[in-house]
């Protein structure tokens, strides 16, 4: 069978838990008042029975039936609450406040016995007390029997129980209905998450769960799912866009190698050309494609990806030392000179492979573009807000304030870089390994206009502070 | 020189196939993994050219099963996969080298002879001597014709690797990575400088040049 939705709810099950742990709770309770206060009363009322058939015996032993006789009607006449019964050997009534013994098969030499006495109150009302009695047969075979109602105690206990049962009945309704009530109200939360995540199982990214602004655990969730979804949907966009993008960017160079193949062929039929060199040419080509391809595909991979693979911590400066050391002789041999300033002791986090790559990028740069007599700095720094930086300064024309978003993007090459080689995806890469790191790239102006050169291009690629 | 190329990619495999003839090798293939191991331990070859990504096994396994058999014939991945732990975990199955699709062909040729040589010279040498050229790995010293040779650290590092693979055409980027160990290409020239300075070291002043440039490939280190 199965249960209603509402009854298998976690909060539902969680109020089934609580009310058992209350249940069992008051019943201990119970049980220890009964133990407290119902037996001490019957103890008493045992201990009371007893004396009293002693004394009732030491007068029969005294002076025989008479005497019991004697002392039943004196303490009749008394306020005492004993009920008495004496019997003859045939278990006949001789005397007593009652008309039969409630023993029903007396062995003894003496036997106790519980059973119950009805009383009427001031309304007429018939009450029912729980009592207590000793049978006991005398020395001359004679049987008495003292009895004694347990009294307000038992009642006072019969009250407490009775009380605890209602109120344990109470509980149990208003705590199943409180149950309800939270979980109905847990489950309209639930209901939107998983909503949502049926549309996203469904293909539809863009569902997003409703966030009721009570800040609960709820809020929490749902925030954090809207976020994780956001992530995916960017990713998604992120591989769509990098297929379209490597399409698209390969198209151009394909185009171009194509063509200059198709002018080969044509000149060399016509006996213009000279087929080695248009098969050296095409090569060459060839080769930049497939370095386009190379960057294309790096480029698309870190942007989809979203974060840099296999992260370690390492030393920014070491990293940028190795660099140096493999730029340092190009620089010097370009006419340019070449400085590093390295701060000791950083730590970074992120993908060597790529960040290497990265600052190789913009050394490139730098190299290209600064002419002959020119200077470049490489920096590595801890900014005061903990972001690491790595940067190269260099005293070639720079790139105009409008022009230095344009140039991070793909394939834009600005007008006095028409003559160097190269696809202009050099910035863009850095920037898609900068924001794998979660850092940025800043382009600013290098250190002014000074005679021929200037005013020169700062690249700084930013990463995040530790931790 | 006796090459197994495992390649499923028909096309690919003509063309590595008439390239590689043409240098003056002998090649057989195979067109998926299990087709490549059965061959492999069938036949003895010099060096073996492995795709990663093949139907029924994967390079990676393929190797990793040859490996586990002894099989120590030097294996070249090739690979649409060129991100690092892709390299790694190439080399880790026992890999020797590992060429990222698309490659130039001189850089296959380049990569495959320096494999098999080092299979040729095994034992650990302390000296290398390509000509008149000699270097001291132990006392860190290069000298040629009796003459000491001051090199920088790096620049000793990169003749290490040109007199390992003395009379074999080394490409740009196996010296970015064997010597610098980045798998990158810079769109600049930075490597010839490198190999200009140490040029100007190491035949400066001498007769005859050793450090070759090869037109379209690299370079070469001649005796």
């Amino acid at each position: 069978m199965r249960l209603p939705r509402i009854f298998r709810t976690t909060p539902f099950r969680l109020t089934l838990l609580i009310l058992a742990l209350f249940l069992s709770a008051a019943s201990a309770f119970l049980a220890y008042i009964y133990v407290a206060t119902a037996g001490e009363a019957r103890r008493r009322t045992e201990m009371e029975i007893t004396s009293e058939m002693h004394s009732l015996v030491a007068a029969y032993d005294r002076a025989g039936v008479d005497a019991v006789n004697q002392s039943l009607i004196e303490r009749a006449a008394s306020e005492r609450p004993f009920l008495y019964l004496l019997m003859n050997q045939a278990q006949m009534r001789i005397s007593g406040s009652i008309e039969e013994s409630p023993v029903e098969k007396f062995v003894g030499p003496a036997t106790w016995t519980s059973f119950s006495v009805t009383d009427r109150d001031a309304a007429g009302h018939t009450l029912k007390h729980p009592a207590r009695g000793l049978q006991q047969r005398l020395r001359g075979g004679e049987i008495l029997f003292v009895g004694a109602d347990i009294g307000a105690d038992q009642a006072y206990v019969n009250k407490i129980s009775t009380a605890m049962q209602g109120a344990g009945a109470l509980v149990i309704v208003l705590g199943l209905a409180v149950g309800v009530l939270v979980s109905r109200n847990v489950t309209r939360s639930m209901v939107g998450l998983s909503e949502v995540v049926d549309a996203v199982r469904n293909g539809d990214l863009g569902a997003r769960a409703h966030v009721r602004g009570a800040r609960d655990e709820f809020d929490e969730l749902a925030a954090g799912v809207n976020e994780m979804l956001d992530r995916l949907e960017r990713s998604m966009a992120g591989h769509r866009h990098a297929g379209d993008a490597i399409a698209h960017d390969l198209r151009s160079p394909l185009t171009r190698l194509r063509a200059r193949l198709e002018v080969a062929y044509l000149e060399v039929e016509a006996g213009k050309g000279d087929p080695t060199q248009a098969l050296a040419q095409a090569l060459e080509d060839t080769d930049g494609v497939l370095k386009t391809f190379a960057a294309v595909l790096s480029i698309a991979r870190l942007q989809a990806a979203g974060a840099a693979p296999d992260p370690v911590l390492f030393d920014p400066s070491d990293l940028a030392a190795n660099i140096a050391e493999l730029y340092e002789p190009l620089c010097e041999d370009k006419g340019l000179d070449f400085a590093a300033e390295l701060a000791k002791d950083l730590q970074a986090r992120g993908n060597r492979e790529f960040l290497a790559q990265a600052l190789a990028n913009i050394l490139d740069n730098a190299v290209k573009y600064t002419p002959s007599g020119g200077a470049i700095m490489l920096r590595v720094r801890r900014r005061s807000s903990g972001e690491i930086e790595f940067s190269v300064t260099d005293t070639g024309p720079g790139v105009p304030d409008g022009d230095r978003e344009r140039v991070v993007e793909r394939f834009v090459r600005l007008e006095n870089s028409r003559n160097q080689p190269g696809a202009g995806l050099g910035l863009s890469l850095v920037a898609a390994v900068a924001e794998a790191h979660g850092g940025r790239l800043e382009l600013a102006e290098g250190p002014g206009k000074v005679g021929e050169l200037g005013p020169g291009l700062r690249v700084a690629l930013v990463l995040p502070r530790l931790g | 020189m006796r090459i197994l190329i495992v390649e499923d990619d028909r096309e690919a495999a003509d063309a590595m196939e008439r390239g590689l003839t043409e240098a003056g090798n002998v090649c057989t293939r195979a067109a998926d993994g299990e087709e490549g191991l059965a061959v492999a331990q069938a036949g003895e070859f010099d060096v073996m050219i492995v795709d990663r990504m093949m139907p029924k096994m994967n390079g990676v396994q393929l190797i990793e099963t040859l490996r586990r058999e002894g099989d120590q014939t030097p294996v070249l991945f090739l690979s649409a996969l060129g991100e690092v732990g892709d390299r790694v975990a190439g080399l880790q199955a026992g890999g020797d080298d590992y060429l990222v699709k698309p490659y130039a062909f001189a850089e296959l040729i380049a990569r495959v002879e320096a494999l098999a040589r080092r299979r040729e010279t095994g034992s650990v040498q302390t000296l290398l001597k390509v000509g008149d050229l000699e270097m001291d790995l132990i006392g860190r010293s290069v000298c040629r014709q009796g003459r000491e040779i001051d090199l920088q650290p790096r620049e000793f590092q990169l003749l290490e690797f040109m007199m390992r693979h003395a009379g074999q055409s080394v490409t740009r980027t196996m010296l970015l990575e064997k010597v610098w160990e980045y798998h990158f290409d810079p769109q600049t020239n930075v490597i010839d400088v490198h190999i200009s300075r140490l040029r100007s070291k190491i035949d400066k002043g001498f007769d005859r040049p050793m450090l070759q440039t090869v037109r379209g490939a690299g370079y070469r280190l001649d005796a």
